[in-house]
């Protein structure tokens, strides 16, 4: 015990008033997510606007917590909603069930549902929480509808983001990701900027054959 | 009892095992605990070896050898390898040239999830392919029947589907076509595959090339339920695994119980699910109101009406209540219907038969009786009973097999060409009316007839012994049984349709029967009579437990009548049918897959029903309806549950004591028991005589019977074999065409005893001249007489 | 004060929403953590997100001084009356935010010993998805509250 301890203890104190604040003030800032964040679950459609789910049900199969139900159906002959014979007739998602996994975008074959950022989505009722075909399904604009309307802490933007367990795996199954094109998150056949390790390829010239 | 066969010893990955010589070695393996992939070898099929899968290594003098398992009987001292990095190789060399052009559309695919190429490539494929060309194409998929659809492009060519259709059900319509990397299955141009068994490719196809229409997309293998249970369609009793996904009933497949039906199904069996999940299924119980109408009612204010409305009629006198029915209900549901018209309703007119069967004393007490697995080791086996291949389609194939395969020799006896004239030995043929004369000759056997009675006097004998139509008379097919009974080491099998009418007989539900196959001192009234009783007003009323009468009794516009005529009429059904219309209270119940219990079919076997659905709204089982009518009419029938009742059935009913559920549900007792259980007393043994012949023949006669798609109610009530059900027709011997001035196609009046139609004609010349056949329950309601009249209509 | 037609006057409508304001600006959570959400509960209290921003710094001991309960966490049936009593100890008005999947709907664990749904056991204002949901996740959740109380359709 010396002289200033009692003194010192006020030190620390007076040394975190100069420090950098860290709290985010959340509704009116928000914190950077990072790029594989798990928000809500979108269904995307291919360029030409077909839908990409063909109603497998393998993404309800792997649900640990069994919170996604689809129904496939017999793609109209004339007017086919997906490539394909088959297509995703029913698609719910029950978001307070959803442990936002994203075994359904591993599982799924065509890339159809992936996880975009947008997290707001507290409810008043449970019923409110099941999302459907409608809720789920972007517009073939590409723009995806959300139950809540945009407010100061809803961006319907952060819908547009991809999350991207993909990042980690290739669509052959191959470990490395390095220079393999292949996966569309969204509408339109765009690319991913490459992540921090990876070259800055943007794939055109290390494309791989599916 | 075959002798014990001869047994070898062979080696399989340095175990040693005995099998029966002949054995192949794929089986022998599996015996010894040893798993081969395979996709074209199935046990109920003669091996060809197509797919290549289940290769092995054989040491042989010349050292190893590479060899299909499926095709190599096993040999004295045969040393087999199955796990070694050359088996392993080659299977992998199969697996990745069988996928060559599968499209690997796995995700769209009905089989995804259960299928063997996918299992066996994760197991034992390559990881990768070296094709990287275009794979083959062809148009997705094609119908090729109304049931069932192809993807050629799918296909691997192991040929299981072709050889079911050629080696089992006996209609080849497909077949290989084209050769070389354009090798492809596929029916004949212009010839749907229009089999009764068409569903059975579906199941047993190795990858997803045929799928079945109503199936098509419904749901996948992981968010199915299965229950396994019986086959409600007919009384064969095909064991069958419910699989329904979300309560809803989605399809059967057949399950291999070796003595009933090896693993097939018939196509009316297998899409017959979809009436569990009609929308017109009763939902709510049903009360007639003052205007007359049915209307919605509540549970409570239906059973006082109807225990209010039956207690009147009772308190009229005794025997004034009858009850019809119990034979689609399980044997719980009958045994309870039974003490409820006999104790509470205190009457004896009970019956489950609607004067298309036979003497239920003969149902429930023929002896020698045979059991269908006698096929097998039969050498003669006597059809003289309804068309097998449209009534009761799985003993048809049983019965081809026992002709085919075993080479024993096959006496059909019929009005007209049934299926099973190709496979027969001798056919005969005879006019509905004079059957007791072709009896007498064919016991006689003089003449034309004594290559016949040679062959049946060759043992053991089976009989299959019906009503081969609605004209010929019951004690006909009594006869026909005394006769074969006579026969060397003969064993009859008497057939009737109606799914558990066996069960019901064995719980009673006949005027002449108690619980147990026990002979009733005081015969109540029959089906007609009960019927005669209701328009005479000699009853007052009635209780329906899954019957229509106004639908299936023989002479339907005359049940009608009876109906509209009867005092107070409660029915209990899961829809509402034509007889459940006129009823006063309409009480709905659960079905089949949504009660529990037990059925019997037609060789006495005993087989569990399980329960897997909730049912529609606030359908009851029957049972438990049975017991709330009999309390608010003073009484009880103890029926606290079905499980309760089973027990009370195994301890009270001598032929089914100690056929449990508990017995029914584990162990060797889930291929069914045989009534008289292990601890049974004997059957009650009926001697059935020669009756006299029925007057001599007419000018013409009427042969009716059924069809497997028919416009039966439950058939009726799904959309896939709705559709199947053809128009009604006249079938004419061409010689009376040209006596009456007809054509093919041309339209006849009919007037039978029951009602006139018009009906195109059809050319038949597998009758008898001076016979008329007329499909049942197709539209055209004629009534049961032999008698018919025929005029051209211009 | 109320009039017969239902409209409020005035005087009562603005002390009605000056209550509604107090009271978003102090609702102090009950002490609820259950799980692997409560983890997530007290780092929204903690320097980063600073629920003291809200007024809601103070995790109640006791249910007695709490308006709001914050359920973060799967619920067991064994302590399903637990969760009940403490409900029924808070004064009124008070309010219930049900944190995350198992809290709201039972999530991956459709079993028979969890709650499935604690909205079985108290009334439910709030519910917010996640696995667990992040600090983010549950202030939008409190400032959904928030607004119901605002707007008066969450008084009780």
């Amino acid at each position: 015990m010396g002289l200033f301890s009692p003194i010192a203890g006020f030190g620390v104190t007076l040394k975190q008033m100069f420090r950098k604040r860290v709290t985010a003030q959340y509704p009116k800032e928000k914190r950077v997510k990072p790029q594989r964040f798990h928000g809500r679950h979108v269904l995307n459609r291919y360029p030409d606007g077909m839908e990409k789910c063909i109603g497998c049900e393998l993404c309800a199969g792997i649900c640990p917590a069994r919170c996604i139900y689809v129904r496939g159906k017999e793609n109209p002959k004339d007017a086919p909603v997906s490539p394909g014979e088959r297509y995703g007739f029913v698609y719910e998602i029950n978001m307070l069930r959803c442990i936002f996994c994203a075994m359904c975008v591993e599982a799924c074959p065509t890339e159809a549902i992936t996880m975009t950022h947008l997290f707001e989505m507290s409810v008043t009722t449970r019923d409110d929480a099941i999302y459907t075909r409608s809720e789920l399904l972007m517009s073939p604009e590409g723009d995806v509808p959300h139950p809540q309307p945009p407010s100061k802490l809803i961006d319907l933007d952060e819908l547009k983001v991809a999350d991207g367990w993909m990042r980690a795996t290739a669509p052959a199954g191959r470990a490395a990701y390095e220079g393999v094109r292949g996966w569309t998150p969204t509408a339109g056949a765009g690319h991913r900027p490459p992540e921090r390790g990876q070259s800055g390829d943007d794939g055109a010239d290390g494309e791989e054959d599916a | 009892m075959p002798s014990q066969p001869d047994l070898v010893t062979f080696t399989v990955d340095g175990k040693e095992a005995q099998v029966p010589a002949g054995t192949l070695l794929i089986e022998a393996v599996k015996a010894a605990g040893v798993h081969i992939p395979h996709f074209c070898y199935h046990p109920r099929m003669k091996p060809v070896g197509m797919c290549r899968m289940c290769l092995v290594q054989v040491e042989g003098p010349r050292g190893m050898m590479l060899g299909t398992s499926c095709t190599m009987p096993v040999t004295e001292g045969m040393v087999v390898h199955t796990d070694t990095d050359t088996v392993a190789k080659a299977q992998e060399g199969v697996l990745e040239f069988l996928l060559l052009n599968h499209p690997l559309d796995c995700p769209v695919c009905d089989r995804g999830g259960e299928c063997p190429l996918q299992d066996q490539t994760m197991a034992a494929g390559p990881g990768e392919s070296r094709f990287v060309e275009e794979k083959r194409h062809y148009p997705k998929p094609i119908p090729i029947s109304d049931l069932v659809l192809l993807d050629r492009e799918r296909c691997i060519l192991c040929a299981r589907c072709t050889r079911f259709s050629d080696e089992i059900s006996g209609d080849p319509l497909i077949e290989f076509k084209d050769r070389g990397n354009a090798t492809q299955v596929n029916t004949f141009p212009d010839e749907p595959f229009a089999s009764y068994f068409s569903g059975n490719t579906v199941q047993i196809c190795p990858v997803g090339a045929l799928t079945a229409t109503p199936y098509r997309f419904r749901a996948r293998p992981w968010d199915l339920e299965a229950v396994e249970s019986t086959c409600p369609h007919c009384s064969v009793g095909c064991r069958i695994s419910v699989q329904a996904s979300r309560n809803e009933a989605l399809r059967f497949l057949g399950v291999d119980n070796g003595p009933v039906n090896q693993g097939w199904l018939c196509d009316k069996g297998r899409f017959g699910f979809e009436f569990l999940n009609s929308g017109d299924r009763l939902d709510t119980p049903l009360v007639r109101d003052e205007d007359g109408d049915l209307v919605e009612a509540s549970w409570a204010e239906a059973l006082d009406r109807a225990a209010a409305g039956l207690s009147a009629a009772a308190a009229e006198g005794p025997g004034r209540l009858a009850g019809l029915g119990g034979a689609r209900s399980t044997n719980e549901e009958a045994y309870a219907f039974g003490r409820f018209v006999r104790e509470t309703l205190g009457s004896n007119h009970l019956d489950a038969q609607l004067g298309d069967g036979l003497d239920p004393r003969v149902l429930a007490g023929i002896t020698p009786r045979a059991a269908i697995d006698d096929l097998e080791r039969a050498r003669t086996v006597l059809v003289w009973a309804p068309d097998l291949k449209e009534e009761l389609p799985v003993l048809y194939l049983r019965v081809r097999r026992a002709a085919t395969e075993l080479g024993a020799n096959l006496v059909v006896v019929h009005p007209r060409a049934t299926g099973l004239d190709p496979v027969a030995t001798h056919t005969l043929r005879y006019r509905p009316g004079a059957g007791t004369e072709m009896l007498r000759r064919l016991a006689d056997g003089s003449g034309d007839l004594a290559a016949v009675r040679a062959a049946l006097d060759e043992g053991p004998v089976v009989a299959i012994i019906g009503r081969p139509g609605l004209g010929d008379d019951p004690r006909l097919a009594e006869a026909v049984m005394a006769f074969a009974a006579g026969l060397p080491d003969a064993a009859v099998l008497p057939v009737t349709r109606r799914s558990n009418v066996y069960g019901a007989a064995d719980m009673g539900l006949a005027p002449t029967l108690l619980p147990g196959r026990v002979a009733n001192d005081a015969p109540g009234r029959d089906a007609a009579g009960i019927l005669e009783g209701l328009a005479s007003g000699d009853l007052g009323g009635l209780v329906l437990l899954g019957s229509d009468p106004a639908t299936d009794y023989v002479e339907p516009q005359q049940a009608a009548a009876a109906l509209d005529a009867a005092g107070f009429t409660v029915a209990i059904d899961l829809f509402l049918t034509p007889s459940a219309a006129k009823a006063d209270v309409v009480l709905p119940a659960l079905g089949f897959a949504e009660t529990e219990g037990t059925v019997t079919n037609l060789e006495g076997r005993v087989q569990k029903v399980n329960r897997l659905l909730p049912g529609p709204g606030s359908a009851r089982p029957a049972h438990e309806i049975l017991e709330d009518l009999a309390r608010r009419m003073g009484g009880s029938i103890g029926a606290a549950s079905a499980e309760a009742l089973a027990a009370e059935i195994a301890g009270t009913a001598p032929a089914y004591a100690g056929i449990t559920w508990e017995a029914l549900s584990w162990g060797a007792g889930r291929e069914g028991i045989v009534a008289p259980g292990p601890e049974g007393s004997q059957p009650l043994a009926v001697a059935p005589e020669d009756h006299a012949p029925p007057p001599a023949a007419r000018d013409l006669v009427l042969h009716q019977a059924r069809v497997l798609y028919d416009r039966g109610t439950l058939t009726q009530a799904g959309p896939s074999l709705a559709k199947l059900a053809k128009e009604p027709a006249a079938y004419v011997h061409p010689e009376d065409a040209t006596r009456f001035g007809i054509k093919a196609g041309a339209a006849v009046r009919l007037t039978g005893s029951g009602g006139s139609a018009e009906l195109p004609v059809v050319l038949d010349p597998s009758l008898v001249a001076g016979t008329v056949y007329v499909p049942l329950h197709l539209g055209a309601a004629l009534g049961a007489g032999l008698e018919i009249s025929m005029e051209a209509v211009t | 004060m109320a009039r017969a037609d239902g409209h409020q006057n005035f005087i009562v409508t603005t002390l009605d929403k000056a209550m509604a304001w107090a009271r978003t600006r102090s609702m102090w959570p009950a002490t609820f953590g259950l799980a692997c959400c409560a983890i997530e509960m007290m780092s929204t209290g903690a320097a980063h997100y600073d629920l003291a921003r809200f007024g809601m710094e103070v995790f109640r001991a006791s249910p007695r001084q709490a308006d709001l309960m914050i359920v973060a966490g799967r619920l067991s049936q064994k302590m399903a009356p637990v969760l009940r009593q403490v409900y029924d100890q808070m004064p009124e008005p008070k309010w219930v935010i049900s944190m995350g999947a198992c809290a709201s709907t039972g999530g991956m664990f459709n079993n028979y010993a969890l709650v499935q749904g604690v909205d079985q056991i108290v009334p439910v204002d709030v519910y917010v998805p996640g696995c667990p949901p992040g600090p983010q996740s549950l202030m939008h959740g409190i400032l959904t509250l928030h607004d119901m109380v605002m707007s008066g359709e969450a008084a009780r």
